[in-house]
């Protein structure tokens, strides 16, 4: 069986339109920019989805990097394409072909390619010709000129590039525009068409080599400082901070150890570095062991982001600065000491069963949300399971009068209640119409010591026979 | 650089013959005594007692040892923005033993960035010691953090003994019953809170406190008068420093 035409929609203006269609909805006779109602009417079994705008220019960027194996020089070639200059690349793979052969295998996609000696006349092959067409024998598309021009150049006869290039260039500047014909011109090869290779930033690195082996754990931490000081010149020129350090000890018996630091915030000072480090060093489950001794140690800094150079205020507005970043290496420290796992925050979530209302994630991931706005009254403590007591309640819907929880009876003084909290129907296919759950009638209730609980009831007395009590929270 | 102790209050009697309860001060290493099911109560008190204005959105540093805990329980973040708490300030630290404990809790001492240090230890600990106290003391007074060290009875019920440490004041906390509201709701918290000892101040009394919703903290009852001050009212003319009073026998702690 055929899958089913794809395609992905896009809104403009008030109506969902066709943003990409693949082979399957094009050999259907939808094409991009149909409205979805029409494309749905023609073709009924049409699957769609929503196009995630920034995902193609990231999938372009990456396409890029992995392109980078065959010749340092590729820029993209927006909204779709990639520029390669193959000057002088094109040996090592045999000939120009078998290069675009295996540059094709190693995209994926389903792509076109196209040689020329200029870069706009390869943009205008691949796009609007075929690999081996002479230049001028393009359509005059090729120029990219908005519809009504391009219509204008029709009734005016002019058909191909080659009509174009006959005509003098003054007067087609003067009806066109100067930029087409500075267009015509780097196609035709008259002017030239530069691009700009994108360059991956030089990763940070520092190294020594000692020519003789160090072992002594102090000279060990004390070059690595020397290299962190050195990483951190390198970053601040180009005003980046480091949010992971990996040092590399390597051993004159040819084994390397490995140090991996993570921070929360990017660093560039060495001090905060160098205390992670030596956090990370006490927490190992085995010393490091130097053997005959370290004679190359290297410092990378693969994650880093942007860190603008502070201003060292003058004034007492420093100290909200200090300590934001004195809490920000606090998590560090900790999250080095403890692992991501023990240094948490809170979290909200949108569901109104009180257990799953909230989630714990690890500090050093980000910042904290912000939580929304409540007046339900909450227990500050919730027990993690809910324990179960036995109750003794006025049927259908009294409070507990009294309960016993770990073998201790408590006579309830005071309650609240119920608070009804239904499970979520809304996940269950039936919908409403099933029970999925057990509906839990919730108490506060205060005993004669002034110990505040906050107990329910696992089910209402039409939905179970028996139904079990349970303590869920402390209240203040 | 060691600074007199702020926020502290003179022994001089008030009016009506009761002492003013004292707050848990900045840069000062205080200790809460409590049983299992006061948990909530106790950090509510720890929460909100220390408070300065300014520090309405610095974060609280909460660490816990959960394994060693006398009741599974874990931090609600919506019934701390009942008590005026921002849950996103909560930064929550778990740690293995006491021994982490009690190191991450000297590494959030050292930070003036934080609102309160809290910890919540449970049982007797062999760590905690005067050393270890006074270490934290040290900490605190410079960086201005409260230091809040809760010690809780143990899973198999052993009391935490209160040790001689460097601790500034040294409270037993209880929950207390509330006055009714219509058709016997549980009316606004209240617990009762006992000065074990103050560093410098009269200790072993008892104050009766109910929440306050509109001051978010915690308010002595005055009309309750349950309030009962240990000592005489000073003498006429000389303003004369009692000297600090030791807690009784442990016969006051509840269990």
């Amino acid at each position: 069986m055929a899958p089913a035409p794809f395609a992905l929609v896009a809104r403009s203006g008030n109506a969902l339109r066709l943003a990409a269609v693949d082979a399957a909805a094009q050999r259907q006779g939808l094409t991009v920019g149909m409205a979805l109602a029409d494309a749905r009417a023609r073709c009924p079994a049409l699957v769609s989805q929503p196009q995630d705008p920034a995902a193609a220019p990231r999938a372009l960027q990456a396409l890029a990097a992995r392109m980078q194996r065959f010749t340092p020089m590729v820029a993209l070639d927006p909204p779709d394409g990639l520029m390669l200059d193959i000057t002088g690349c094109a040996h090592l793979c045999g000939t120009e072909a078998e290069l675009a052969a295996q540059a094709m295998v190693e995209a994926g996609y389903t792509a076109r390619h196209a040689f020329a000696d200029h870069a706009a006349a390869a943009r205008a092959l691949v796009r609007y010709g075929s690999a081996e067409q002479d230049v001028r024998a393009l359509p005059v598309m090729a120029v990219e000129l908005p519809t009504d021009a391009l219509s204008g150049l029709r009734r005016a006869g002019l058909v191909t590039l080659g009509d174009l290039a006959r005509r003098p260039m003054a007067g087609l500047a003067a009806r066109f525009g100067e930029d087409m014909v500075g267009r015509l011109r780097a196609i035709l090869g008259e002017a030239g068409s530069p691009i700009a290779p994108r360059n991956a930033p030089a990763p940070i690195r520092a190294e020594a080599r000692f020519a003789e082996p160090i072992a002594r754990t102090e000279d060990v931490l004390a070059a690595i400082e020397g290299l962190l000081h050195d990483a951190a010149r390198q970053m601040e020129a180009r005003q980046i901070g480091g949010r992971r350090f990996a040092v590399m000890l390597g051993r004159c018996d040819g084994m390397r150890l490995r140090l991996g630091v993570e921070t929360g915030l990017p660093l560039r000072a060495p001090a905060p570095v160098m205390r992670l480090l030596q956090e990370r060093i006490d927490s190992l489950a085995d010393p490091l062991d130097p053997g005959f001794g370290f004679d190359r140690i290297a410092l990378a800094v693969p994650r880093t982001e942007p860190l603008a150079a502070r201003q060292i205020a003058l004034t007492g507005d420093a100290h909200a600065h200090t300590d934001t970043s004195c809490v920000a290496a606090l998590i560090d420290r900790l999250t080095t000491r403890l692992g991501a796992g023990n240094v948490l925050r809170l979290h909200p979530r949108d569901t109104h069963i009180p257990e799953a209302s909230q989630h714990f994630a690890p500090a050093s991931q980000g910042p904290p949300t912000v939580w929304p706005a409540s007046s339900l009254l909450r227990p500050t403590f919730l027990l993690d399971p809910p324990q179960p007591i036995t109750a003794l309640a006025g049927v259908p819907d009294g409070p507990p009068q009294r309960f016993r929880w770990q073998g201790q009876l408590h006579e309830v003084t005071r309650a609240e209640g119920p608070e009804r909290i239904a499970p979520e129907w809304w996940h269950d296919p039936v919908g409403h119409h099933s029970p999925g759950g057990l509906t839990r009638d919730y108490y506060r209730v205060e005993d004669a010591g002034g110990q505040r609980f906050w107990v329910f009831r696992h089910g209402l007395f039409d939905e179970r026979a028996d139904p079990k009590w349970y303590l869920h929270g402390l209240f203040v | 650089m060691l600074t007199a102790p702020a926020d502290i209050h003179s022994p001089c009697s008030h009016p009506s013959g009761s002492l003013v309860i004292p707050k848990l001060s900045r840069g000062q290493l205080h200790e809460i005594h409590l049983s299992a099911a006061a948990l909530a109560t106790a950090m509510a008190f720890a929460f909100t007692a220390s408070g300065t204005p300014a520090g309405a959105s610095m974060p609280i540093l909460l660490v816990r040892a959960p394994r060693l805990a006398g009741i599974r329980a874990m931090p609600f973040g919506e019934g701390l923005a009942g008590l005026g708490i921002d849950p996103a300030r909560l930064l929550l630290v778990e740690a293995r033993d006491n021994l982490g404990l009690l190191r991450a809790v000297l590494d959030g001492a050292r930070c003036s960035g934080l609102a309160a240090v809290v910890a919540e230890t449970w049982g007797p600990i062999l760590e905690y010691d005067l050393t270890a106290s006074r270490r934290l003391v040290l900490a605190a007074e410079a960086s201005r953090v409260p230091v809040i060290v809760l010690r809780g009875c143990g899973v198999t019920g052993k009391r935490a003994e209160p040790r001689a440490s460097a601790a500034h004041t040294r409270w037993a906390i209880r929950p207390a019953p509330s006055t009714a509201l219509e058709a016997r709701a549980p009316g606004p918290p209240a617990l009762e809170a006992e000065l074990l000892r103050q560093r410098g101040g009269p200790s072993g009394m008892r104050w009766r406190l109910v929440w306050n919703d509109e001051y978010g903290c915690f308010q002595e009852d005055r009309a309750s008068g349950v309030a009962i001050p240990l000592q005489q009212p000073a003498l006429s003319g000389a303003v004369v420093p009692l000297s600090p009073l030791r807690a009784g026998p442990a016969a006051s702690l509840a269990a």
